[in-house]
């Protein structure tokens, strides 16, 4: 191009600044879309996702970045399983505002929790203090099984069902922690008998 | 002619331009992930207290606890946060806890590269010698009866966890368990 087509300064100036903001834009904003997803994990069981690479050294960057956003200080899956849902087994997205019943059989492991997690990934504050269902709380029916309740307002069959408070009008996140599974479910985390997340009456 | 030159030139200037957007996106788009883990960590790192030897004992977790993300309920945790640039960091407990506990270490990228539970100790107290990825000008030597740890990253977060099932039933026990654990760096 010879120096007498050359565009004024301003102009080249204003172009060069358009496309470092758009690409910089289009970076932050691609990286912000890939790693909010807190069901954006890998294997799954139901509506159970799990991050199988949390806290190990293997992972790539983007698991990585979205365990340390959701899921910080996880443990590698000889240690704990972390099975997240954002669903419901029909596959609707749990909102604290409506009632579920959570019901399976304990997981093949030594110890296991189910914790309520509002869409921010911390816990409901609610007076009851009551945020989990775990090994030792939950009572198994006859069958084997465990159920509880997850509900904004007392449920009428929380004096037999553990009921978990969910309150306000937003996302909410379920998180099955698996300690020290046993290796066939270390080795086939789908083969999870999946707790089965079922809405109870109408969510408007 | 003129005109098609021109046409010509304004076309390649545009698929330039767009060239430019799209590498600065990839660019950004990596670095951005890149650092999140790193980023997190060091905020985390940052309110622990201070690195290199205390041993912070956080509440028993509640809804007011929103420092990290999905803290577990049934949990009671104690963290040190350690630099190992100048020396080595000794990590000693004994935890009497009933049930499940553990201590990991976790890298400044968040990676989770250490865990030692109840069951791997057996009863045993536990000891460690923590040193980082580089060498140190005067090595003081593993402690008898330590086990030698190595850390890919100079800084990084310890977190013993400890399992409660009823915490007011539980107190004095678990209480008693996580108090045993000591960061002290080895001089």
């Amino acid at each position: 191009m010879s120096a007498g087509r050359r565009r004024p300064l301003g102009r080249r100036l204003a172009v060069g600044a358009a496309v470092l903001g758009l690409g910089v834009a289009l970076g932050l904003a691609s990286a912000w879309a890939v790693l909010r997803r807190a069901d954006g994990f890998g294997s799954g069981a139901g509506p159970w996702r799990v991050a199988l690479l949390a806290g190990s050294a293997d992972a790539d960057p983007w698991t990585r970045a979205r365990v340390a956003i959701g899921g910080l200080l996880a443990l590698n899956r000889e240690e704990t399983m972390y099975y997240v849902a954002t669903h419901d087994t029909a596959g609707a997205p749990l909102r604290s505002r409506c009632s579920y019943r959570v019901e399976g059989v304990p997981p093949a492991a030594r110890w296991w929790s189910v914790t309520a997690y509002a869409d921010d990934f911390f816990l409901f504050d609610v007076p009851q203090r009551r945020y989990s269902v775990n090994g030792q709380t939950a009572v198994l029916d006859a069958r084997g099984r465990f159920a509880f309740t997850s509900a904004p307002t007392e449920p009428r069959d929380a004096g037999t069902t553990p009921w978990l408070p969910t309150p306000g009008d937003r996302g909410l996140i379920f998180t099955l922690r698996v300690y020290s599974p046993e290796a066939a479910l270390q080795a086939a985390p789908a083969s999870l008998d999946p707790p089965r997340i079922e809405p109870v009456g109408r969510c408007a | 002619m003129i005109a098609a030159s021109r046409a010509a030139s304004a076309r390649r200037r545009w698929v330039l331009r767009a060239a430019a957007v799209v590498a600065i996106a990839v660019a950004v788009h990596g670095l951005a992930v890149w650092a999140v883990p790193r980023v997190i960590m060091n905020r985390v790192l940052a309110g622990t207290g201070a690195a290199g030897g205390g041993v912070f004992l956080p509440p028993m977790t509640d809804a007011s606890q929103r420092r990290i993300v999905m803290p577990s309920p049934d949990l009671l945790y104690a963290t040190c946060a350690f630099d190992l640039g100048a020396a080595p960091l000794r990590v000693r407990a004994d935890p009497k806890a009933p049930g499940y506990w553990s201590i990991a270490l976790y890298a400044s990228n968040s990676d989770n590269v250490f865990v030692l539970n109840d069951r791997q100790a057996g009863g045993r107290p536990v000891d460690l010698m923590l040193v980082g990825p580089a060498a140190y000008a005067a090595a003081p030597a593993v402690p008898d009866g330590a086990t030698l740890v190595t850390s890919p990253t100079a800084r990084g977060l310890l977190l013993m966890r400890v399992l409660v099932a009823d915490y007011v039933a539980q107190r004095e026990q678990v209480e008693a368990a996580r108090a045993t654990l000591r960061c002290e760096p080895l001089r």
